[in-house]
This record gives C-alpha cells, structure tokens and sequence, in this order.
C-alpha cells in the first residue's frame, strides 16, 4: 500500500473511523517489514553483501514456492505445531493450575513460591541438558521443554490475577454470603480472565520459540530442523523461508488469541 | 452520654462497641464505647469527620468486620457474620465490570432461597425501583456515577434486607445528581419500610434524611451526641426547622473538630513517625469517654 493510499483511508469518513483507524494501523504495521524488503533488494542488487550469506529476495521467493507446492513446509510447520499444541496445553494447563492454587492460598504459596521463582530464572534452553539425560532427544524432552516454556509465565500471570482482584469486590461476595466455590466462579476467575489470557499469549510465544530452539538442537523434522537443515547445506534461502514460516506461524497463533481475548471480554473492549 | 439514644425497644442495638486496629504495633481505637439503637423502620444518619469510625461502625453492623469489645444485635440475635437480612452499598458503587447491570443485582441473589423465574422479576423489580431499567444491559462502564450508585443500591436492596446500611453513597456525585438520589431514597424507604443507617459526612443530607441523627468523634471514634428530626416527609429543604437544626449538627461537628486541635501531635506529618503517637492520642479520648 503507498503512502497515499495510507493517507486516504486517513481522511476518510468521520462514520468510518473505527474500521478506518484499524486498516491504517494495519498497514503501518507493514511500512518496516516493505522497509526491509526494499532494503534487502538493494543489497542483492547492488552486491552489498555477498549472496551466498545474504541470497536475493527472487531466490528465496522461488524456495518458498518450491517447498509449498511440494507441500514439505506444511509437512515440517505441522510437526512443529503438533510438539507446541501438546507442550503449550500441558504446560498452560499446569501453570494455570499453580498459580490459581498460589494466588488462593498463601500456605501453597509459601511452600511453592521460591522454587519456582528459581525455576524461573533458569532459561528453558539450560534445562535441556540435564532433561536429555532421563528423556532422551525424542518427542519427550521436546514436549517438556516447550511445556516449560509456558508453564512459567502462565503461572506467574494467573498469579497475578487472582491477586490483582480487587478487595472490594470479594468483600462484595462476602457480603452475599458467597461459598469458597461461588467466590471462585463468580469473582476470582472472571476477575483473573484479563492476566490469564496475557499469559496464555505470552506462554504461547514462549512454546513457540522453544519449539524452534529445541529442534534445532535435536529433531530430523519441523520448522527448526530445516532451519538447521538449509544451515549446513548453506542454503541461505531455505533458511529465510523456515525463518518466515515460523514468524508468520507464531503471528498467526497470537493474532488468533488476540480475537479469542476480545471476543471473551467484549465487556471490556466496548470501554474504548 | 444517655443522649447516644440506645432504645431499649430497638430494633438494631449496638452495646458499647470498641474496636481496635494494630497499626504500626500498637492498638489503635477505630472505635471506643459506641452505643446505638435504631428502631424498626427507622432512618439514622451518622455524620463525622473522615477517620472518625463511620465505615468501621457500618461493616460492623453489617458482620464484614467483628468488635473487639461489646455486641451488635438485629432483633434481639447477635450479628456474628454478614447477612442477606443486611443489605450494604458502599461508598463506591464496587459494580463487576464483567457483568451487565442485571447480572450485577442478580449477584445479589445468588444465595437467595427462591427459583430462577422470581429472582427475575426482582430484580427487573429493584432496577425499575432505582429507575435503571433501560439500562438493564449495560455494562458499569457505560453508566454514569449517578446510574452506577442506583445499580449498586438495587443491588443492595434485592433481597428486601430488614436493614440497609449506606457508607457515603453519594459522596462522589455532583450535587444535583445527589438531591435526586436523595428523594428517590427517600421514596424507596418511605414505600419499604427498611431501617436504615447512612453514613455520610454532609451535614445537610444528614439532616435531609434522619429522623436520627448521630455526630460521631474522631480518636477514638466515639458518638459525640445524637440529634432527633421529626420533622414529617416529604421533607423541605429550606424549612426552617431543619436549617435550625443543621446549623446545630454543624456546630456539634465543629465542637468535635475543635477538641482535636490542641493535641500536640497535630503539629505536622513527621509527628506520625513518633512512636509514641497512637498512646498519646488515645489519652484525651479515654478522658472524654
Ligand atoms: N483495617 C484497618 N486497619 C487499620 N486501621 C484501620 C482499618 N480500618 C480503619 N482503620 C482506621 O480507623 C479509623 C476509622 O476509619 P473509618 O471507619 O474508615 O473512618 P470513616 O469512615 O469515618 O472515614 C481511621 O483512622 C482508619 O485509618
Ligand atoms: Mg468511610
């Protein structure tokens, strides 16, 4: 889209403002990826850095094509996304689990709380040497991994909702007499949906890049392995498609929740 | 002291009621000997300068909070925890956001002994009650301040409480918002019949309001006297009577102001850091009590 198609969408109707405002931020959004690309041109055109580290845009086009149509990139993002459904559910699961039980009661905080900040400070990458020991370099240490991955900022976040609930409201609930069970239901997880969802998104983000980062180190399929693939056989361009697929994967799934998160809040989003 | 008006007919009695917090270390007297009745169906007011105790009387009697020393009771039985029978609207409207206005007074109902279909029709009967019907939908940040108190007493009268308690419910409103919300009250209570406390620190919604009207103290918080308002309803604001008679609530509250001045730790915020504060503060109100 050019510039002045941008500012005409700008100046459009006062009526057609929302959906106006959200195409313009839409697209201004792709002003620094068409940016890069422009860049990157220049340089295969001008020979700025040699092709064999930094192949031309065409080339990697052709790739692209080349690995759609024979359907292996489909082949290789499903394997990947299956490892991340199977880690991030288990791990968010987990997660979700704890830190309910944390954020509800301060005796399971107490008891659990500074291990798993420890946990936390290790980076999910370090644990895999030590996890590859009793699990092997199989489908097990990659669902762990990625199920770390999550677990981590899913517990933190839910958390953080149950205790960023306000006082008030629960003292609300106590006025009406509310069981432990309808304080749960009725005021608690409603309250906590909002951090919730940020660390599913977050906790997704994490899998996902743990994904990449745990095939590349031990995998004969998925995104990261033709990663690591294009790498040895110096491939640059098969390299750049695995690097595109797995951000545009990754966008898709946030891009994904995002929706699901306003849908579930609508409450919320008809505040703006 | 006899002037704190503790009937021994009333419906609400509280009996010499203190209640303490430990702040910093030390025990601090939110409340000190504080004796109240309220008959059935009547309308106390209790003003006082903010700190004085007024939120703290009002969970009290609503069982969000227990004394430290002396009892409350409702017709005779002893209030030892929150009740569907005391129906509370605090001084923020406190609306969950994630739920329309309906379903904000239907929480309300939620442990209430009655099927589906009734619970409904109350509360599609309490929204028209506050006039917020059309609003039955709407989510609590579509309302304005004003909507948003009403929602929050329809939430607190739903299931028709014996008392309803009311801390500052219209303090954060623009005063011609708040005359409103103070005739449609007024109306409610007239056509319900539900005894009433009020919390409030205006002098002249106290007056507008009470048949009771009770000046509280600060440190410790205290019942500095209680003033009665016969006065029929509907109610005038500029009769005479109850401009004579606010003029003399002010000057009680004045009174009470004015007896805290020459305490040596009012000298300025540092003097909160001294240790020995809470002790000495507890002094002239231990003398007076
Ligand atoms: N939970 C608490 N812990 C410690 N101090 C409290 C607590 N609740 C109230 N207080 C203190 O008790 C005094 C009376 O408070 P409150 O009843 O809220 O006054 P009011 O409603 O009249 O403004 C204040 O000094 C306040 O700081
Ligand atoms: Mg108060």
């Amino acid at each position: 889209m050019s510039a002045g198609e941008t500012l005409a969408v700008l100046g459009g109707g006062a009526e057609a403002q929302p959906s106006g405002a959200r195409i313009r931020r839409a697209a201004v959004g792709l002003l620094v990826p068409l940016a890069a690309l422009v860049i990157w041109a220049a340089s295969a055109q001008y020979g700025w850095l040699p092709i064999q580290i930094l192949p031309e845009p065409l080339v990697v086009w052709d790739s692209l094509v080349q690995l759609w149509s024979s359907g292996e990139l489909l082949d290789h993002a499903r394997v990947s996304l299956l490892r991340v459904v199977y880690g991030f559910s288990a791990g968010a699961a987990a997660g979700l689990a704890l830190g309910l039980a944390m954020g509800l009661s301060e005796t399971v905080e107490d008891y659990v709380r500074p291990l798993f900040t420890a946990l936390a400070q290790v980076p999910t990458l370090a644990s895999i040497p030590l996890l590859m020991l009793p699990l092997g370099i199989d489908e097990a240490l990659k669902v762990v991994i990625i199920a770390k991955a999550a677990f981590v900022p899913m517990t933190l976040n839910a958390f953080a909702g149950v205790r960023g609930v306000p006082a008030q409201l629960v003292e609300v609930a106590q006025a009406f007499r509310f069981t432990r069970l309808q304080l749960l239901r009725r005021v608690i997880l409603p309250g906590a949906v909002a951090p919730i969802f940020t660390g599913v998104r977050y906790g997704l983000t994490k899998s996902w890049t743990a994904l990449v980062a745990v095939e590349l180190l031990a995998s004969s399929e998925g995104l990261g392995y033709l990663l690591v693939w294009g790498r040895q056989m110096f491939w640059l361009d098969v390299v750049i498609v695995a690097m595109i697929a797995i951000g545009v994967v990754g966008f898709l799934m946030d891009k994904t929740l995002a929706l699901a998160e306003t849908r579930l809040q609508r409450w919320r989003v008809t505040a703006v | 002291m006899d002037a704190r008006g503790g009937t021994a007919a009333a419906h609400l009695e509280v009996t010499d009621v203190g209640k303490r917090f430990a702040v910093n270390g030390e025990a601090f007297a939110a409340l000190d000997h504080v004796a109240l009745g309220v008959a059935k169906g009547g309308f106390v007011t209790i003003v006082g300068a903010s700190g004085c105790g007024k939120s703290t009387l009002l969970r009290l009697i609503a069982g969000l909070d227990r004394p430290t020393s002396g009892a409350l009771r409702l017709g005779g039985v002893p209030i030892d925890g929150p009740s569907l029978d005391r129906g509370i609207v605090f001084q923020e409207p406190r609306l969950f956001p994630w739920l329309t206005v309906a379903g904000n007074v239907m929480l309300g109902l939620e442990n209430a002994q009655m099927p589906k279909s009734a619970k409904r029709a109350a509360v599609a009967k309490h929204l028209a009650l506050v006039g917020l019907t059309a609003f039955a939908d709407a989510y609590p940040h579509q309302l304005s301040g004003g909507m948003a108190q009403r929602a929050a007493i329809a939430r607190g009268l739903v299931n028709r409480p014996a008392v309803l308690l009311l801390d500052e419910p219209f303090g954060a409103l623009d005063a011609l918002t708040r005359t409103r919300l103070q005739g449609e009250l007024q109306a409610i209570w007239a056509q319900e019949k539900i005894t009433t406390v009020f919390v409030t620190h205006d002098v002249d919604e106290a007056v507008y309001l009470g048949d009771r009207i009770v000046v509280m103290a600060p440190r410790p918080g205290r019942i500095a006297k209680v003033f009665e308002n016969a006065r029929p309803r509907p109610r005038e604001r500029t009769d005479a009577a109850l401009v004579h008679l606010r003029n003399a609530v002010l000057r009680e509250l004045e009174a009470t102001l004015g007896a805290e001045a020459p305490e040596p730790t009012r000298a300025g915020p540092q003097a909160a850091a001294r240790p020995q504060r809470p002790a000495a503060l507890r002094l002239p109100g231990a003398a007076g009590a």
